[in-house]
């Protein structure tokens, strides 16, 4: 009985929900092309002249009030028509296709023999979605093929960047994209830089970044970023947690001293030390920051580089009492007497 | 000397691109200025956020299909606080065989670190899909400083095997005050046979030590309103500081990751993303996962809300946070959005025990081509009980042919 209560409860609560998860069609309905066409017999071109001689050049051949008035005589009031009649993302759309696609109705039309609905296939069904997808232009064009011969968009695109869509299907960027991306653009630089430029990638991974992204769009809470929100705070955590994560954008040593020693939160400033007892013993007696150096010597190197070393070389340089420091299996080919970092330990030795 | 020619390079690839431009052609070109204020909290009055006072100038466009440019340069309120992100100029064919990149540019070639230099970047493309990319400058410094003997080259050679494959090996040296800082070596691997399936790897190898330094792969699939993902990674810390660092020489203790997503378009406007991953660095293993629900308060998505819960469970700094974030349009012009952010550490170590941060900003766009945004911010943060900033931002953005 307690289960079939609370199911009755969530069947409630998706139905009270319904409209606000999109399962309904919105209140607000949108123009009613299916009444004009299909029911009251008005051709396409009566409202839109003109367009099947259309180029990329516009204008977009959408009707006006004038338009309306020439069948319904008796307006009910004196305001513009598409004030009410229609949603205004529709037109902002064809707008947008006209301002960034090569496409022209003159060519489409004749091939296809004047059937509009063959690609505004939403007319059919009353929607105001009537505007082709991607994927319908697909169905005819070889976008793949087109892209792999060019590595480019232009064939349909007049300007995919200035476009700032998103791809709706070939590359949607579904998921963790944050951390997703640059595996999926090791292999695809082409495909990526279609829509972002050369400073977008910079952005975060420049070292002439003036502020991150998200930090300059502070507005948009929804963009994704890798030191949102309170990320100050988090950063210390984050940092132990995944080793070497900084490291991959940040050259930690001058990145993370420069900002602690301003904060006046590093040793130098009169900060707190941040190893617990215990960190630094001689041999036989507790010693943790060996073990801490091998799993994330980049947190080490975000303090401790320059001067910061010598307290390593202190004693782990060759003879001294601190011993190797290598792990077992440490090969490299830098020459140990005459190469940095080697030679600070090495130097003398035969 | 090599300061003077760098600079000078900048200024003729700028001169090459506006020579080359032609003012009635109808490709678009793109401007933006954005002029940004962050207040200073009393208590941390040096926040990571500085330079407080901001000015950004960023410009693309096509002169011809044959030359496109883009430029980002910057200039703080802190003296001698300026920079340039990227001045670029892309020569190449209409087709793209051929194509030479001039200026400060941000390279991703293959699975090498993504590397900021002021050099050249040639790409030649065959039919047959095999690609070869070779590139070579100095490594960028901030604030136009340089080290003598510092430059990095490297390259790529990739073939695509019809649409679906596609193969790649790259190398990367680099030197800093003439040693030898990076040497590397790269594989990418990506395959993409069905529409519902995709796989993508990479791995880099370090060469001065000779080790793995990094290593990915992702595998998705897409099954209607299902998006499931599964990925692997190894990062070897040590290997991605420079191999100048002492820090370089203490050897491997990768850090593994295995983890799976899986994202869920529930209902048309509502979507859920539950992320586990399973992390092993030195014979520790901990579990960290998000749950991420999104729901969309209109169909193109203008107004969302956005609930978010992780478990940081691995590694020796343990948390536990949420996340809420609203975006909502109050009008066609202005559009209202908050972000409040809980952080609960396992081990606080004194620093408070819950770290509270929140923002309510406001963007309003009284006429075209002008953005203006507001924001406060309040927090409770690991080195300020009480922290208050306030955000400001005016943008022009213009488009024309």
């Amino acid at each position: 009985m307690k289960k079939l209560s609370l199911l009755l409860l969530f069947a409630l609560l998706l139905v009270a929900c319904a409209q606000l998860l999109g399962i309904r069609p919105p209140e607000k309905k949108p123009f009613p092309h299916h009444e004009h066409t299909a029911k009251g017999g008005v051709s396409c071109l009566q409202c839109h002249a003109g367009i099947l001689n259309a180029t990329d050049t516009g204008p977009l051949h959408l009707p006006t009030t004038a338009t309306c008035v020439g069948c319904h005589k008796t307006p009910h009031d004196t305001h513009e028509c598409k004030g009410c009649h229609g949603l205004d993302y529709v037109r902002d759309e064809a707008q947008m296709d006209l301002d960034h696609l090569k496409f022209k109705h003159s060519t489409h039309s004749k091939r296809l023999k004047d059937n509009c609905a063959y690609c505004h296939r939403g007319v059919e069904t009353n929607s105001d979605h009537v505007r082709p997808t991607m994927a319908l232009c697909l169905s005819c064009h070889e976008h793949q093929e087109d892209f792999t011969a060019a590595r480019t968009c232009d064939r349909c695109h007049k300007d995919l960047r200035g476009e700032q869509v998103r791809p709706e299907s070939h590359v949607a960027h579904d998921g963790d994209w944050l951390r997703e991306h640059g595996n999926r653009a090791y292999s695809a630089p082409d495909l990526c830089s279609t829509c972002h430029a050369d400073k977008f990638c910079g952005g975060c991974h420049g070292r002439t970044v003036p502020t991150l992204p998200e930090k300059l769009a502070f507005d948009d809470p929804m963009r994704a970023g890798v030191h949102r929100a309170g990320f100050v705070s988090r950063h210390s955590l984050e940092a132990r947690t995944q080793p070497g994560l900084c490291s991959t954008c940040h050259t930690t040593g001058q990145f993370c001293e420069g900002c602690h020693a301003k904060n006046g939160v590093d040793v130098a400033s009169g900060g707190r030390s941040p190893h617990p007892t215990g960190w630094v013993g001689l041999r036989g007696e507790s010693n943790d920051h060996g073990p801490a150096a091998w799993a994330d010597p980049s947190v080490c190197a975000s303090c401790h580089t320059g001067a910061g070393e010598s307290l390593c070389i202190g004693c782990h340089r060759v003879g001294a009492m601190g011993g190797s420091p290598h792990r077992p299996g440490w090969r490299s080919k830098m020459r140990p007497t005459i190469d940095q970092p080697c030679r600070s330990c090495h130097e003398g030795t035969p | 000397m090599r300061g003077l020619v760098r600079r000078g390079a900048l200024v003729s690839a700028l001169a090459l691109a506006l020579g080359l431009s032609r003012p009635a052609h109808a490709d678009p070109y793109r401007l933006r200025v954005d002029t940004i204020v962050y207040s200073q909290s009393l208590q941390s009055p040096q926040s990571p956020q500085s330079p407080v006072g901001l000015i950004i100038l960023q410009g693309d466009g096509k002169a011809s299909p044959w030359v496109d440019a883009e430029g980002l340069v910057w200039a703080g309120n802190n003296s001698g606080n300026y920079d340039v992100l990227s001045a670029l100029v892309r020569l190449h064919d209409p087709r793209n065989y051929v194509q030479l990149r001039l200026g400060r540019q941000m390279l991703t070639v293959g699975s090498l670190r993504p590397v900021h230099i002021d050099g050249a970047d040639l790409r030649l493309r065959s039919p047959m899909g095999t690609s070869v990319e070779g590139f070579g400058g100095v490594p960028v410094e901030p604030q136009f400083g340089y080290r003598a003997y510092d430059w990095l080259a490297g390259g790529r050679v990739a073939q695509g095997i019809g649409p679906t494959t596609n193969l790649g090996v790259s190398y990367l040296q680099q030197r800093e005050y003439g040693q030898l800082s990076y040497e590397e070596a790269g594989v990418d691997f990506a395959l993409a046979p069905a529409r519902w399936f995709d796989l993508a790897a990479h791995g880099t190898y370090n060469l001065i030590d000779a080790g793995l330094a990094e290593a990915g792969a992702s595998l998705a699939g897409r099954f209607g309103d299902l998006r499931p993902e599964i990925y692997a990674s190894q990062r070897s810390p040590s290997r991605l500081i420079p191999a100048t660092s002492l820090f370089s020489a203490l050897g491997d203790t990768p850090s593994d990751v295995f983890g799976a997503t899986l994202k869920w378009r529930m209902f048309p406007r509502l979507d859920v993303l539950p992320i586990v991953a399973a992390r092993e660095t030195a014979g520790n293993v901990g579990v960290d996962g998000t749950l991420r629900v999104t729901l969309r308060l209109d169909d193109r998505g203008d107004g969302a809300i956005s609930v978010e819960g992780r478990r940081q469970g691995s590694g020796p700094d343990q948390w536990t946070g949420a996340r809420v974030t609203m975006r909502i349009p109050l009008s066609a012009r202005v559009r209202c959005s908050t972000e409040l952010e809980l952080v609960a550490p396992d081990d606080p170590r004194g620093r408070g025990s819950l770290w509270p941060w929140g923002l309510l900003a406001l963007r309003w766009m009284p006429v075209r081509h002008w953005e203006v945004a507001g924001a406060v911010e309040a927090a409770s943060t690991a080195t300020a009980t009480r922290e208050l900033n306030a955000l400001a931002r005016l943008s022009w953005a213009w488009e024309g042919k």
